[in-house]
C-alpha cells in the first residue's frame, strides 16, 4: 500500500471512531446544524412536491373530463375548474374546521404543524413538520392528531422537526385496554406495511380476555405521553408462555395524514415571544 | 465535493413510492459510489467520510426518554458514524473495479453500483436486527431492497455523465495511476 494510502486510511479510521463515539448530545447539535443548513431545502421541496401532486391530480381531472366532455365548450370547463377548485377549499375549510375544533377541546396547549416531508429514510417510520424550536417544539413532545397519537419529536430544529411516528419500533407507548385491567407497552412492527400498518402491544397478562374492536389509550405514565389518548383498536390477541400480545390498528391514518398538533408546555402565542425564542435560538 | 452536496440536497425531494414497498432512489450513496470508481483510494475515504457523515446526520434517531421504570425494555438504533464505516465497504467494493471502469465499461460500474446498494442495505438491515433482537427478514424487506437497488441504478448512467461532463469541463482526467499499474488490480 502507497504511504500516502496508508496515512489516508489511518485519519478515516480515526475519523470514523470519533464519530462513532460521539455522545447523544453532540449527534443532536450535529443533527440540528444539518437540518439548519437544510431547512430552506426542506421547505421549497415541500412547496414543489405540492404544487407537483396538484399539478399532477388536475391532469388526472382534466384528462377525464376530456373523455366526457370533449365537445364542452371552452368556457365550461374553466367554470368546471373554478368549482372543483372551491371543492378543493370546502374540503380544507372542513378539514381545518375539525383541527380548530379539536385545539379548542383539548385540555392542554398544542400548535398546529404540517406535515412537509413523509418518510425520508429507509428503515424508520418518520416525518417532517413545519415547526421547530423556534416555535416551542422540544424532543420527545407528543405529536396528535384529532384522531389519536401520531407519535413524538425526535429531533427538532430550528425551523423543521422530524416526528417519529408510532408505527416505528423505536416509538414506545405506555397503554391500557379500554374496560379491562390489561395494560402494556404498545409500538410500531419492525417490517409493517406504511399503508396498512399494525402496532403490538406487549406485555398484558397471558389470560387476558381481550376481543377486537376493544379501544386502547395511553396510560399517562412513563412521562412521555399525556393520559387517554386513543392509540387504536384490538385487532388479534395471542397468549404466550409469560406475556399476551396483542395486534392493534391505529387510530390514526398516518397515509393521509396533513396537519399535526404538537403537545406544548406553553403556547407561543404572541409574535413577539416567537420573535424572542427565534433570537435565542440564533444565540445558541 | 459540489456534486455530494448537491445530492444531498435532492436527496430531500425524492420520496418513498408507496406502491413499490416503500422503495426510493438513493442518489446520494449512488453519487459516492459513481464517484468511488473516479477517484483514488485516499479521494475515496474522504467522500466516504463525509457522504456517512451527512447520512447518519440526516437519519440518526435519538434515544428512547421517558421513565426507564416504565419502559424497560428500550428499543436500540443504528449509532451515528455507522454509515461511514458502510460507506467505506461500498467504496472498496468500486475500487476494485476502476480497471474496467477506465477501459469505459461503465456497465459494469453501474451494475456494481447496483449491487454495492443492494449490499448496503441488507447489511444495514442485518445490524438493525442484530442490535434489536429478534431477527426477521419478510418479503417485503427482500423487495424494498431490491426495488431501491434497481431503481437507483437506473440512474447510474447518468451520474457517470455528470461526473464525465464535470471532469472535462474542470479539465481533470479521471483516467490515473491504474493506468500505470495494471498489475495491482484484477483486469
Amino acid at each position: 500500500m502507497k504511504p500516502q494510502n496508508l496515512i489516508a486510511l489511518l485519519l478515516f479510521i480515526v475519523g470514523a471512531v470519533w464519530a462513532l463515539t460521539r455522545s447523544e448530545r453532540s449527534v443532536r447539535n450535529i443533527q440540528s446544524t444539518y437540518y439548519r443548513a437544510i431547512s430552506p431545502f426542506l421547505k421549497g421541496g415541500a412547496a414543489i412536491e405540492t404544487k407537483a401532486s396538484e399539478f399532477i391530480q388536475e391532469v388526472e381531472h382534466s384528462k377525464a373530463l376530456e373523455m366526457k366532455y370533449k365537445l364542452a365548450k371552452e368556457e365550461l370547463d374553466q367554470k368546471r375548474m373554478e368549482v372543483a377548485h372551491l371543492r378543493k377549499l370546502e374540503a380544507e375549510n372542513t378539514h381545518l374546521n375539525q383541527a380548530l375544533k379539536f385545539q379548542e377541546n383539548i385540555p392542554f396547549h398544542v400548535l398546529a404543524a404540517k406535515i412537509i416531508r413523509r418518510q425520508p429514510s429507509t428503515w424508520w417510520h418518520t416525518v417532517t413538520i413545519d415547526r421547530g424550536d423556534k416555535h416551542g417544539v422540544g424532543v420527545q413532545l407528543p405529536v396528535l392528531s384529532p384522531e389519536g397519537l401520531v407519535g413524538k419529536i425526535d429531533a427538532p430544529s430550528k425551523d423543521t422537526s422530524t416526528v417519529i411516528l408510532l408505527t416505528d419500533e423505536k416509538c414506545q407507548v405506555s397503554a391500557k385496554v379500554e374496560g379491562t385491567p390489561e395494560a402494556g407497552i404498545i409500538s410500531g412492527l419492525r417490517d409493517t406495511a406504511e399503508e396498512s400498518p399494525s402496532l403490538l402491544l406487549r406485555f398484558l397478562s397471558k389470560d387476558a380476555n381481550l376481543k377486537p374492536g376493544m379501544l386502547v389509550f395511553t396510560t399517562g405514565r412513563g412521562g412521555l405521553f399525556p393520559p387517554d389518548i386513543l392509540l387504536g383498536t384490538i385487532k388479534t390477541f395471542a397468549p404466550g408462555p409469560l406475556y399476551g400480545e396483542a395486534l392493534v390498528e391505529p387510530a390514526v391514518d398516518f397515509t393521509t395524514l396533513q396537519t399535526v398538533f404538537v403537545k406544548i408546555p406553553k403556547p407561543l402565542s404572541s409574535a413577539r415571544e416567537i420573535g424572542a425564542a427565534t433570537a435565542n435560538s440564533t444565540k445558541k | 465535493m459540489l456534486l455530494i452536496l448537491a445530492a444531498c440536497m435532492v436527496q430531500q425531494f425524492l420520496p418513498a413510492i408507496g406502491g413499490l414497498f416503500g422503495a426510493r432512489i438513493l442518489i446520494l450513496p449512488l453519487v459516492f459510489l459513481c464517484c468511488s470508481v473516479c477517484v483514488s483510494f485516499s479521494s475515496m475515504l474522504v467522500l466516504a467520510f463525509i457522504c456517512g457523515f451527512l447520512w447518519d446526520a440526516q437519519h440518526t434517531l435519538g434515544a428512547q426518554g421517558g421513565d426507564p421504570n416504565i419502559y424497560t425494555d428500550p428499543v436500540e438504533s443504528l449509532r451515528f458514524g455507522y454509515s461511514i464505516i458502510l460507506y467505506a465497504m461500498m467504496g472498496l467494493l468500486m475500487q476494485f473495479i476502476q480497471p474496467l471502469f477506465r477501459k469505459a465499461k461503465w456497465h459494469i460500474s453501474s451494475i456494481l453500483a447496483g449491487i454495492a446498494i443492494f449490499s448496503y442495505l441488507f447489511t444495514e438491515y442485518l445490524l438493525l436486527n442484530f442490535v434489536r433482537g429478534d431477527f426477521t427478514f419478510p418479503p417485503r424487506v427482500l423487495y424494498r431492497i431490491y426495488l431501491t437497488s434497481a431503481l437507483t441504478m437506473l440512474f447510474s448512467p447518468l451520474i457517470f455523465w455528470i461526473i464525465h461532463h464535470l471532469a472535462s469541463s474542470c479539465r481533470h482526467n479521471i483516467r490515473y495511476e491504474g493506468l500505470r499499474q495494471k498489475h495491482r488490480y484484477i483486469d
